[in-house]
């Protein structure tokens, strides 16, 4: 392929970060939290719990600084006249730009990912390969659809700062989203929103899992069998635990059982790639057309 | 003339941003094998003329062929055959001047050696340093080396003797004229009039986004009214002081 010696030239460029490993270093500090819910929710799967827990906190974050500039900042430095002067289309660089930074730091998750492994494995013994390798991939999946939103937003923006804020303003809207989705809920329905004792809504539990960092838990939470939930595994247990009020959305813990097909968690998937395509056809769209510089 | 002769066929090339026209109606012809000289003051929209032939901008109404095809929609075929030296580019500060040429090789799917390229230029001491280290000159030989890579059928240099010293004017004209000799068309825009007048074979003068004089040497100098000897900065002068009051400042 033409356009792969400029993906390797952004994997090199994102291996050879500091950030990158900086990244890696916090999601292995971060994951590796062994409690006793953890424990009593997955046992020896506890160490996949460890790579949902590093992940969802500082992956979103990490992956968006590590992406942001990758146009933007060529466009301010003038290196960009050189790319696209490769023969290249545009959307074959901007295709490469997504791969190379999504390989790049993909191969850093999967460093942190087995360093948690071996923690895991000395620490508590052999855990299950089907969630291990699915919570792995899954992370993989997340990485890209993180890839293509700091991308796509570095494609649309026109300077750096404006880049930064919209990353900023991305992550707030991604930590407050339960508060939006039941804030705009109980608005348009009149129905206050419990989290200790949700409503069994299935509007409003799927309108919970919409993002990607939702989606992505919905998923690991399947892989670790603890239920149907956007929140962290070991919360989910304990939410599910009986005689324990816990301030979570949990859908068996709302309906009682599985609730409507629409939540099961196979959608999440669907979630992720819409979150993917998305964004990448959004910078295809505006970098195809107009000026580039 | 037919687009097999010609290396950038420009008809009617118009770039507007909001009220201002940057470029307009331009026509322009660079054959095959000649060296183009495309001079202008600051701001005359020489490097938007550029732009629009790589790609990097695209034209407000007009048409452009680029050794035989459209740049905008054939930009692939267009840019394996051509070099490229843009101006106010940057470069990557945390990669050596190989992997530099070597992106550019690679993804030509070329067969040039790097450290030979970098050699030619004068860098040949520098391969593995640092592009963040590197003066604005060694930026420029850069620069060159990556626009040498395949032996492009047509080199388009937007201010190449831009930081250069003496040495390396001397050097961009000699690799000029090398690549001449080799059967390539030359289109390059500078301020070094000097430079522009020992190596192209016909000058086009820009001014306010238009194409205001075309010709060799002689036929400008005939067309100028100057003297007889008047230097190309003499011919310069007085085509766009001429016409200083039929338009307003333009990029």
């Amino acid at each position: 392929m033409r356009w792969s010696p400029l993906a390797r030239s952004e994997c090199r460029k994102v291996v050879t970060s500091k950030g990158t490993w900086i990244l890696t270093v916090f999601i292995v500090l971060w994951g590796f939290r062994p409690t006793y819910a953890g424990w009593d929710a997955v046992g020896r799967n506890l160490t996949v719990g460890y790579v949902q827990i590093g992940v969802s906190l500082f992956l979103p974050v990490g992956a968006l600084l590590l992406s942001y500039q990758s146009l933007i900042g060529e466009r301010t430095t003038g290196s960009l006249k050189f790319l696209l002067g490769l023969p290249l289309t545009r959307t074959q660089v901007l295709w490469a730009k997504v791969t190379g930074r999504t390989l790049g730091i993909g191969a850093a998750i999967v460093v942190a990912t087995f360093v948690l492994a071996v923690i895991g494995l000395l620490n508590h013994g052999m855990f299950d390969m089907l969630p291990f390798v699915g919570t792995l991939l899954a992370t993989l999946v997340f990485v890209s659809v993180l890839v293509a939103i700091g991308i796509c937003i570095s494609t649309v923006t026109h300077r750096t700062v404006t880049a930064a804020t919209t990353i900023f303003g991305y992550v707030l809207v991604t930590l407050f989203w339960s508060q939006i989705v039941t804030t705009i809920y109980t608005a348009v329905t009149g129905v206050p929103v419990d989290p200790y004792d949700a409503p069994a809504s299935g509007p409003l539990f799927l309108a919970l899992r919409l993002t990607p960092d939702g989606a992505y838990n919905v998923l690991t939470n399947w892989f670790l069998g603890v239920g149907n939930s956007t929140e962290l595994f070991h919360i989910v247990y304990t939410k599910l635990a009986p005689g324990v009020s816990v301030n979570a959305f949990v859908v068996e813990a709302a309906f009682g059982g599985p609730g409507p097909w629409y939540l099961h968690p196979v959608g999440s998937i669907l979630v992720l790639l819409v979150w993917l395509a998305v964004p990448l056809g959004l910078a295809r769209r505006v970098f195809t057309r107009g000026d580039a510089i | 003339m037919t687009d097999v002769d010609t290396a950038i066929n420009v008809d009617g090339l118009t770039k507007q941003y909001g009220d201002v026209r940057v470029v307009e109606s331009l026509n322009l012809t660079v054959k095959q094998g000649e060296t183009y000289g495309f001079l202008g003051p600051n701001g005359a929209g020489k490097s938007t003329t550029i732009g629009l032939l790589l790609d990097y901008l695209r034209p407000t109404s007009g048409t452009m062929r680029v050794l035989g095809r459209d740049p905008r929609t054939e930009v692939v075929e267009v840019h394996e055959r051509v070099g490229i030296l843009p101006d106010r580019y940057g470069l990557y500060t945390d990669r050596s001047a190989r992997q530099h040429v070597a992106l550019v090789v690679e993804t030509k799917g070329g067969s040039d050696d790097p450290k030979a390229l970098l050699e030619r230029v004068g860098l040949g001491d520098a391969v593995d340093q640092n592009a963040g280290t590197f003066s604005a000159g060694m930026e420029q030989r850069l620069a060159l080396a990556m626009a040498l890579v395949g032996e492009p059928e047509l080199l388009i240099l937007d201010e190449p003797f831009s930081g250069l010293d003496p040495h390396g004017v001397r050097l961009v004209r000699e690799i000029v004229a090398e690549e001449a000799e080799r059967g390539a068309a030359i289109f390059f825009s500078s301020h070094v009039l000097g430079q522009v007048e020992l190596v192209c074979d016909r000058i086009g003068i820009l001014h306010n986004g238009r194409l205001v004089a075309e010709g060799t040497l002689r036929e400008l100098r005939d067309g100028a009214e100057v003297v007889a000897d008047a230097t190309m900065e003499d011919i310069f002068v007085e085509l766009t002081d001429a016409r200083v009051d039929e338009g307003g400042d333009k990029r």
